[in-house]
């Protein structure tokens, strides 16, 4: 490396950094590559996507640079529809990048009207599209877009349309009290407002005030769902939850703002430099342009996404120091609202996502932020009355905001799981101390979130552990080892420990933990094959339970097994025990032990057994719960691999969506305790999503165009059963959980004399209530979901698709949906599941190698 | 590429070598076996994975299990089948597996969310596929494992550790010029 320093031409050209690494060739014979001129096009379109990225560089310069040289490349074709294209994508996937675009578009006016009139109906056009297809995040940053340059338009610019859209949420709000798209509009028309008043346009305060008086009655009355998307949860006794709906507290930081003569002082305003030059003002005195038509039609659709209200959350909200700031600030939601945009919008690159999140304080005014990375004792040194908002934390709290988004956020969890690994993998120093202070917040809370917010937290905390080694100082949570097991701390560390043995294995986990926590690991826990209980003489059918195992290892006929199964139940009979309980635990706990090496093996287990299998279900409701009881009990120590079990043998139906139920929550309920084991929601939680995911997939069959008319009444019956047995099945969760959350269930107080016992009781109770919630809140967005989705018009057949990002939504409309009865479905999927073991057990697989 | 489909940065769930350019290709076409699996990739047309539902996951230790596997990969959705790859001769696993979804979109996902994300410490790589199916081998190393751990001369313990080539040209010399030369 050191002499290559002295080679002469290192260092200069363009292309150093590639020879650099390349230190062995000291002769490189390969011939010199030609030099390559960048075509401008392609300089220019770097340029622009890497807009204010910097922080070194004057951002001003980069948008007079890029305008000049838009301008004076205009008979460049290749330029201009370049950037044409790039304007419109650039605003829906970097909306924090969209007030420099802006200011590019408004710089360039001056000197070429008629490239900005161009640019004005490309945009119009997007914005007409977006809104006519109901997708509202996309219509709220094209509105931005134009919010920003309106000091391009004549007359009243972007107020004329947030007008019409204003009418029509009042249509919309005073039709039904429900809706919820009212609210999405008067949202976009409030960050519109904050934009345009930002913008280099004067004299639109009265339009501004006006407008803001109107929309105050629709986004300060408390939404009907607000509750139902509040992230913490409020049972008897606890203080009126403080959460508050982020659309009301939006319009009163405008009306304050207003009165502050719109200072809006995060927002940054890249075009001030070139306005506020000495000489006339070239913006001002620059052509304007009449505003796009967009037309908003008369009904507007839901679109893609459910809506539902918005409450501001915020992981960082009870430090002695602002780290982020507080909901009282309007800087907040400005913030907020542009982060999740991005996070949300690109889903399909994670890396640039994080990137993005890191460099949130280039893309509002300077020195909104404190510098990145500073640590958190430092803060307090910081002089006086500037804030003390670290970007770090305003960008982690922003993911964390949409994992924790109720009911849903807009992609799957893992995304934002994602999200936050790649942001601590850029700048770990700086983003590692900021999700500590996250966790401890959400752990100091997680007796008062929402249950699903507290998997969901579980869920992400052993998952991003997975990715970091498995390192956290567990040594500060030692004092809550001794918490009684319904405890929802103890709850939560026994589970994520759970859940991180799931990712890794047991003997791995034991070693990231300090010595108070290895009792929470027992031996029996890192054992690959559990103990088959027939194997000790002193079991019940020790004897007949071996050789069922033997002759399922053998892959014998069930003819084999059919006489030691009726010794079984003969015997049981003798000692007054249910026979067939007794045989089904013999047979299933042998399925299990046989096939305990993976699950591959025990699927090919059950696949051989399942006849006797699916009709144990219609015998003995009692005897299909015995299936439960024997996978979870073989599995006690890893209840994971039980959960995923059962999950299959659902698929095979050789249980019942019921039977689960049932088994939890009546069978197993244990005066409530078992609502504080995480495996228990996560049985019940996987089984009702098969259930509901059933329903929506009839729905979506039914959406399909063009459908015959006798294929529409057979999906119209499927889905009135499938709907009635969802409904049913929710009604069931709720009736045994009524019971544990009010505390009616007698042998809740009969606990031990112990002084823990009221404590106990009472926090038994208080699951009781937050599963509830739980399940109460699904049923409700599952109905809701299914309403809208019947309500919106049928779509038009054989519509070419556009060459465009396509939804997740639209893209499982296209799946095709069996009709067939969800027994049949059952059967189908198992087949194909056709697990890969050869005839002597061992794995068979794909034998072969590399396909890397 | 129609300039429709460009995004402002690039997409992580497309394939991994197919849409990139000669010129790129050359670049990251560093050992043997990814040249392979690349040529493969030219000779089929587009379509196989326009719909594709499974991926393949490379990279794995061969000590993870189908259960840290599903763990992982359910995130992403339900799985339909998981199939691990085994050594030909061992019958145990060889470091990579294939996953099934039941949707396209599921399997899209997870190239973007989980794709060169960690699994039991490990970077894994996944990459849409047309679909397993009985009998289809690839790269097959004389060993019997992946090509990749055939010449590998890095110590990989997750992997059985060196390359087996690697590892029989050094027995060998042992065995020649005695213990620790």
């Amino acid at each position: 490396m050191a002499d290559y320093e002295r080679r002469p031409r290192g260092g200069r050209g363009f292309n150093s950094r590639k020879r650099r690494y390349r230190d062995d060739d000291e002769y490189d014979r390969r011939p010199q590559r030609r030099r390559y001129e960048e075509p401008l096009a392609v300089t220019l379109r770097k340029q622009i996507l890497s807009i204010a990225e910097s922080p070194v560089r004057k951002v001003e310069e980069d948008v007079s640079n890029i305008a000049k040289t838009l301008a004076a490349n205009y008979f460049d074709t290749d330029i201009t529809a370049g950037f044409l294209h790039l304007v419109v994508q650039m605003t829906i996937e970097q909306p924090l990048k969209i007030p420099f675009i802006a200011a590019v578009v408004l710089v360039l006016n001056p000197q070429k009207p008629e490239f900005a009139a161009e640019i004005l109906k490309s945009i119009g056009h997007a914005t007409q599209k977006h809104i006519e297809a109901g997708n509202w995040r996309e219509v709220k940053l094209f509105l931005r877009f134009l919010a920003c340059i309106q000091g391009l338009f004549e007359g009243n610019g972007v107020f004329a349309l947030l007008e019409d859209l204003f009418s029509r949420a009042v249509d919309l709000q005073t039709a039904s009290s429900e809706d919820s798209l009212g609210l999405e509009l008067v949202k976009i028309i409030l960050y519109t407002i904050a934009y345009t008043m930002a913008s280099s346009a004067t004299g639109l305060e009265n339009d501004a005030t006006q407008l803001l008086d109107k929309t105050d009655i629709i986004a300060s009355t408390p939404h009907i769902l607000e509750n139902l998307v509040d992230p913490f949860y409020t049972g008897a006794g606890d203080e009126p939850s403080t959460t508050q709906s982020a659309l009301e507290l939006f319009q009163k930081h405008l009306q304050e703002e207003a009165k502050q003569a719109w200072e809006l002082s995060c927002l940054p305003r890249p075009w001030k430099s070139v306005a506020g030059s000495d000489e006339e003002d070239p913006l001002a005195s620059a052509q304007k342009h009449p505003f796009p038509t967009i037309v908003v039609p008369e009904t507007l659709a839901i679109g893609p996404r459910s809506i539902y209200p918005d409450v501001y959350f915020s992981v960082y909200s009870d430090q002695d120091i602002e780290t982020v700031p507080p909901a009282s600030d309007i800087t907040a939601f400005l913030v907020r609202d542009t982060l999740t945009d991005t996070i949300n919008g690109l889903d399909f690159n994670r890396n640039a996502t994080a990137k993005f999140l890191i460099e949130v304080d280039c893309y509002f005014a300077p020195n909104t932020f404190v510098r990145r990375a500073t640590p958190f004792d430092k803060l307090r040194d910081l002089a006086g009355d500037r804030p003390t908002w670290k970007p770090e934390d305003v960008a982690v709290d922003a993911a964390f905001s949409q994992l924790f988004q109720l009911p849903a956020p807009e992609h799957k969890l893992v995304y934002y799981h994602s999200v936050l690994t790649e942001a601590c993998k850029i700048a770990p120093a700086a983003i590692a101390p900021s999700l500590g202070r996250a966790i401890r917040f959400l752990y100091r809370s997680v007796e008062k979130l929402d249950l699903e917010l507290a998997h969901r937290f579980l869920d992400w905390f052993a998952h991003h552990l997975s990715n970091f080694g498995f390192t956290w100082k567990w040594t500060e949570w030692v004092g809550d080892i001794d918490l009684p097991d319904v405890h929802p701390k103890k709850s939560f560390m026994s589970a994520a420990l759970d859940k991180e043995i799931r990712l890794s294995f047991a003997q791995r986990i034991k070693g990231t933990l300090p010595e108070p926590y290895q009792a929470l690991i027992p031996e029996a826990k890192a054992k690959d094959t559990p103990d088959f209980k027939y194997a000790d003489d002193k079991t019940p059918f020790s004897s007949q339970g071996i050789q069922i195992s033997q002759l399922i290892r053998r892959k014998a006929p069930d003819a084999e097994i059919a006489p030691l199964l009726q010794e079984i139940e003969q015997e049981a009979a003798a000692h007054n025990l249910d026979p067939l309980l007794a045989s089904t635990d013999a047979y299933v706990t042998s399925i299990c032990y046989v096939g305990s090496k993976s699950l591959s093996h025990v699927l090919s287990c059950i696949e051989r057994c399942k006849d006797r299998l699916l009709s144990l279900g219609p015998a003995s409701p009692a005897a299909r719960r015995q299936i439960i009881t024997s996978v979870m009990g073989y599995w006690t120590n890893q209840p994971g691999v039980g959960v995923n079990i059962v999950d299959k043998l659902l698929n095979y139906t050789i249980l019942s969506p019921a039977s689960v139920v049932e088994w939890a929550l009546i069978d197993n309920v244990a005066r409530g305790t078992i609502l504080a084991k995480a495996y228990a929601y996560e049985m019940i939680s996987v089984t009702m999503t098969k259930v509901t995911k059933r329903v929506r997939q009839i729905v979506e069959a039914m959406r399909r165009p063009g459908l015959p008319e006798e294929q529409m009444a057979m999906l119209q019956d499927t889905l009135e059963r499938e709907r009635g047995d969802m409904q049913r099945l929710f009604g069931m969760i709720e009736d045994c959980l009524v019971g544990v959350a009010e505390g009616s269930n007698d042998e809740v107080m009969e606990s031990d004399d112990n002084t823990g016992g009221e404590e106990e009781a009472r926090l038994v109770k208080r699951w009781g209530g937050r599963w509830m919630r739980v399940f109460q809140r699904r049923y409700a967005v599952e109905e809701s979901w299914i309403r809208e989705e019947l309500a919106k018009p049928l779509p038009v057949p054989a519509e070419e698709p556009e060459a465009e990002e396509p939804e997740a939504e639209e893209q499982e409309k296209d799946e095709e949906v069996k009709m067939e009865d969800i027994e049949e479905r059952g059967e189908k999927r198992v087949r194909r599941e056709n697990p890969l073991v050869d005839t002597n057990g061992a794995m068979q697989g794909l034998e072969s190698d590399g396909v890397e | 590429m129609a300039t429709t489909m460009l995004t402002t940065v690039e997409r992580l769930d497309k394939p991994s070598a197919y849409y990139l350019g000669r010129n790129k290709k050359r670049k990251f076409d560093r050992d043997r076996d990814e040249r392979e699996s690349k040529d493969r990739r030219e000779e089929e047309p587009a379509d196989p994975l326009k719909d594709a539902t499974t991926l393949y996951v490379g990279n794995l230790s061969f000590y993870t299990t189908e259960e840290q596997i599903h763990e992982l990969f359910a995130k992403c959705g339900e799985i339909k089948r998981l199939v691990m790859g085994l050594d030909r001769y061992q019958k145990t696993p060889c470091g990579f597996c294939f996953v099934e979804y039941y949707t396209h979109q599921d399997a899209l996902d997870c190239m973007k969310y989980i794709g060169g994300t960690k699994l039991d410490e490990r970077i894994i790589r996944t990459d849409l596929d047309p679909g397993f199916q009985e009998g289809r081998q690839y790269g097959r190393g004389k060993s019997g494992g992946q090509v990749r751990d055939e010449y590998r001369d890095e110590y990989d313990p997750g992997r059985g550790g060196f390359g087996r080539a690697v590892e029989m040209e050094r027995i060998k010399e042992e065995e020649e010029y005695g213990r620790g030369r």
